[in-house]
């Protein structure tokens, strides 16, 4: 375990609203192992250089979900990004605070509307007293029961998908990655007898509002994968109520389309997904479409060896009444 | 000011259970914490929680493992309650919702601990802490109470003999505010940032603990400190003796698995005190692999095999690949044994009930006393959960009776005068480097072997460390998230806890359970059977002592 180090350079994000007029970004060059997570390094800024870097930290092992923060553009947690990997790839290491939540100062960001979302999507069991659970004794579980959580029990709540999501950015309604992934550990945990409402509510909601990215999954520490529980979601709600949001309307008719030609028939998927109101509303941009690409318009031909294709969807229907 | 009949301080698995209770009995309950409640450290927890469900098992078995693992200063009837009340709540805590892991026909999966009779310990994979943490955190949130997230306590008011309520700054305004409150319950966890290699996280640093002390609460056994056997090298993060617990071997640089030598029935399962005198023995006798952080032994995990390592032991794999840039499935891991646990804090009964009327204290902030001189893996979830719930709801009885609490501005302003003071100085004590000198001065000198010198040596400079912090100086002069107040708020705590381990350990010439004094190896029941009884003076911890309670289990040589 020889040591060498390494001079890293920060760049933080400074910024104290009563009595910045702007933020700015303050240098600092520590010598330090590549191992050396920014959380570490970040403390030794605060206990030898400038006690008024602020930032919030607690357990630095990665389970207390504080110290989320963007490093080189990425939202992760300080306490397990290492300099060393950082410097490769950058040659310097800017701290950031997370987006989305406003920042009350430095890196510290107020986290209300991440919490305001994680509180909408009732984050606890709903119980009906007409099955009460076992007196005195757990609920069975089955080991594959238990896997139907996937890796939702692992969230630490650092909101790193929160900072990461483009939805989020642009639809301040949209619950987010980790609101929807504890959504969906109540959707399956077999205790839950409000899983039917859960769905029913959750494509007004904004489930649709996924722009399925995956930048959440990217940034999640504890491999929760919400983008993948949010596609599961969706499947869920389609299944129990059908397509009720232009996103599911659109899914479906997506589904449709391939299934009936082999290819997508742009004009009726603008129709499937938004209506005859949604396909008036769209008409100019469908006759700027039309002046450059007449053949939208037409329906399209089958492809040849579309049999495959039913195949493959007959293949699909026959698991999906199997699951 | 804010009024509230309950307030209860500290958001972890203790003060959230202890919401809980009293919302239950209809009192209007303040939960204050620095931490969002899910940052608490209890979610940090990996093993498990120990109950008696097996059909081989038994509660008897239970307090049995938890009196020898106490070394006999466990109070008997304390343990006897804690070990009946296991199942129910670990029953009820599924039925809130924790997600645990589960055997083939659907039960709750149990594994086995150091120093338990049998596989005893339920388990959610290596994050148990934090699935029980999520679990009441929902239930809790379909109760009304007030939370007051990050916030500090600064201080508790008391006034003839009884509690008022509390002074606290909002992080987010600097805003000091009084949070009245008819009775107050402690649960702000360990002081384990006292020491530098510590498992515990930068906020565990005995806020309430201190509080207590300071208005005239009695603090028992303080020189019982866990060092758990295996953390990390240079970050002093926990690895789990879950890992031990799935077949974990440790070895010297030798090759040698030298638990054999030290406890030959268990090996690596022998109780903390026992495994971590046993790596530092190694160690000290030149068999420890030499390093820059220091010497240290090898946790091998690799003959388990990679799938049971990496679907059983998740979190530690992410630790080691993550921290330590060293792959548990291939490599061993290079650990030594690191501050983990507080087995004193704010005496108590097994009600939570202080000393001082409307004042209660649970989890690891208190000691009732269950876990004695040594606490078993396994056992201080469940106590968080059970101690939480009665301190709950005798916190809830005393308020439902208690005339209305009195603050007046002179606390405000009492409590607020000190901290003015360090924000105006223009010249002081750096708070980080009086916590750098305490955290080596305990690490060096109140460690896990103990001697009369040594413990002379570190209680003066403790000393010399406190009378400095009497100039402590804040530069941060904004309002807004002051965490260079915080800091020094912390400090100061902390430096009078460490004051009250260094004399206790200095009073008690015996070695039982985590003390092991090198000078008095021996247990010596005629002298030493008592809980040793902090209280503060002008001149620093004045020690009493009280007897252990006995029911059945006679005291004998603690033998693994």
């Amino acid at each position: 375990m020889a040591e060498e180090t390494v001079s890293a350079k920060f760049e933080v994000y400074r910024y104290d609203p009563a009595t910045d007029a702007a933020p700015r970004y303050q240098e600092y060059t520590l010598d330090l192992a590549p191992h050396t997570p920014v959380l570490t390094a970040l403390l030794r800024i605060r206990a030898e250089v400038d006690p008024t870097l602020t930032l919030r930290y607690s357990c630095r092992s990665a389970i207390c979900g504080s110290c989320a923060m963007r490093v080189n553009s990425k939202s992760r947690l300080a306490c397990e990004t290492q300099v060393g990997p950082e410097l490769a790839r950058n040659g310097r290491i800017v701290v950031e605070p997370m987006r989305n939540q406003p920042v009350l100062r430095d890196l510290v960001v107020d986290q209300e509307p991440f919490w305001r979302q994680y509180d909408a999507i009732d984050p606890h069991l709903i119980l009906d007293p007409r099955h009460p659970m076992p007196e005195g004794k757990e609920t069975a579980m089955t080991p594959a029961q238990v896997e139907r959580f996937h890796e939702t029990p692992r969230c630490i709540a650092c909101a790193a998908c929160f900072s990461a999501c483009p939805a989020v950015e642009a639809d301040v309604g949209f619950p987010g990655p980790m609101a929807l992934a504890k959504l969906y550990r109540f959707v399956v945990d077999p205790r839950d007898t409000a899983t039917q409402d859960r769905l029913l509510r959750i494509q007004p909601a904004g489930l649709w509002t996924c722009l399925r990215c995956h930048l959440c999954t990217e940034a999640c520490p504890k491999d929760v994968r919400p983008s993948e529980r949010i596609r599961d979601l969706k499947e869920m709600a389609i299944r129990a109520q059908g397509a009720t949001e232009n996103g599911s309307r659109h899914a479906v008719g997506f589904k449709e389309n391939i299934r009936e030609r082999g290819l997508l028939q742009e004009s009726k998927l603008v129709r499937q997904t938004s209506g005859v109101a949604g396909l008036v509303s769209q008409l100019g941009q469908g006759v700027r479409i039309y002046r450059k690409k007449p053949e939208v318009l037409k329906s399209p031909h089958r492809i040849e060896g579309l049999d495959e294709v039913e195949k493959i969807y007959a293949a699909l229907d026959r698991e999906e009444d199997t699951s | 000011m804010e009024r509230h009949e309950v307030v209860v301080v500290g958001a972890g698995l203790a003060g959230q259970r202890a919401a809980l209770a009293a919302v239950q009995a209809g009192r209007d309950v303040a939960l204050v914490s620095k931490l969002h409640p899910l940052r608490s450290h209890s979610g940090a927890a990996q093993g498990g929680i120990n109950a008696a469900l097996g059909k081989e098992d038994s509660v008897e078995t239970h307090i049995y493992d938890t009196v020898k693992g106490s070394d006999y200063l466990g109070d008997q009837d304390a343990i006897e309650f804690f070990c009946q009340e296991a199942g129910p709540t670990v029953v009820e805590m599924e039925h809130f919702g924790t997600i645990f892991s589960r055997g083939e026909d659907g039960s709750l999966a149990r594994r086995a601990f150091g120093g338990a009779g049998f596989p005893r310990t339920i388990y959610a994979a290596d994050r148990t802490g934090l699935a029980l943490l999520q679990g009441l955190w929902e239930r809790l949130g379909t109760e009304r109470f007030t939370l007051y997230e990050e916030w500090d306590l600064t201080e508790l008011v008391v006034r003839d003999g009884r509690v008022h309520g509390i002074v606290a700054f909002d992080r987010k305004s600097g805003a000091f505010e009084e949070i009245a409150g008819k009775s107050v319950v402690l649960a702000t966890g360990p002081f384990g940032r006292v020491y530098g290699r510590t498992t515990n996280a930068h906020s565990c640093t005995g806020d309430g603990v201190a509080a207590a002390y300071d208005v005239g609460a009695f603090l028992k056994d303080m020189e019982f400190v866990q060092f758990h056997p295996t953390a990390l090298l240079e970050s002093g993060i926990l690895i789990t003796e879950g890992a031990r617990g799935e077949g974990g071997i440790l070895k010297n640089r030798t090759g040698e698995r030298f638990m054999s030598r030290y406890a030959p029935h268990v090996l690596e399962l022998a109780s903390r005190d026992v495994v971590s005198r046993a790596i530092v023995t190694e160690v000290a006798e030149g068999r420890g692999f030499p390093g820059p952080y220091g010497s240290y032994v090898h946790l091998e995990l690799m003959h388990l095999g990679k799938e049971k390592v990496e679907s059983r032991l998740q979190e530690i794999v992410d630790f080691c690949r993550n921290f330590a840039g060293i792959d548990p499935v291939t490599e061993p891991i290079p650990v030594y044994p690191g501050q983990h646990y507080m087995m004193g804090g704010i005496g108590t009964n097994k009600r939570g009930e202080t000393n001082i009327r409307g004042l209660y204290a649970a989890g690891e902030a208190a000691c009732v006393s269950i876990h004695g001189a040594n606490r078993l893996g396994g056992n201080s979830l469940l106590e968080t959960l059970v101690f939480g719930k009665q301190a709950g709801i005798a916190a809830a009885e005393y308020a439902a009776t208690a005339p209305a609490p009195e603050m007046h501005a002179a606390d405000l302003d009492a409590a607020v005068a000190p901290l003015r003071a360090w924000s105006s100085r223009t010249d002081g004590e750096d708070p980080s480097a009086l916590r750098t000198e305490m955290q080596a001065t305990m690490e060096q000198y109140v460690g896990i072997y103990r001697n009369e010198a040594d413990l002379l040596e570190g209680l003066k400079r403790i000393r010399a460390i406190k009378a400095r912090f009497d100039r402590v100086r804040v530069v941060d002069q904004s309002k807004v998230y002051n965490v260079n107040l915080t800091d020094a708020l912390e400090v100061g705590h902390m430096l009078e806890l460490a004051e009250t381990i260094v004399v206790g350990a200095y009073a008690r010439t015996e070695s039982r359970g985590a003390h092991a004094r090198t000078d008095y190896p021996k247990r010596d029941d005629a002298r030493w059977m008592r809980h040793t009884l902090a209280q503060k003076t002008p001149q620093g911890p004045s020690l009493s002592y009280a007897p252990v309670t006995y029911t059945r289990w006679e005291p004998k040589e603690r033998v693994y």
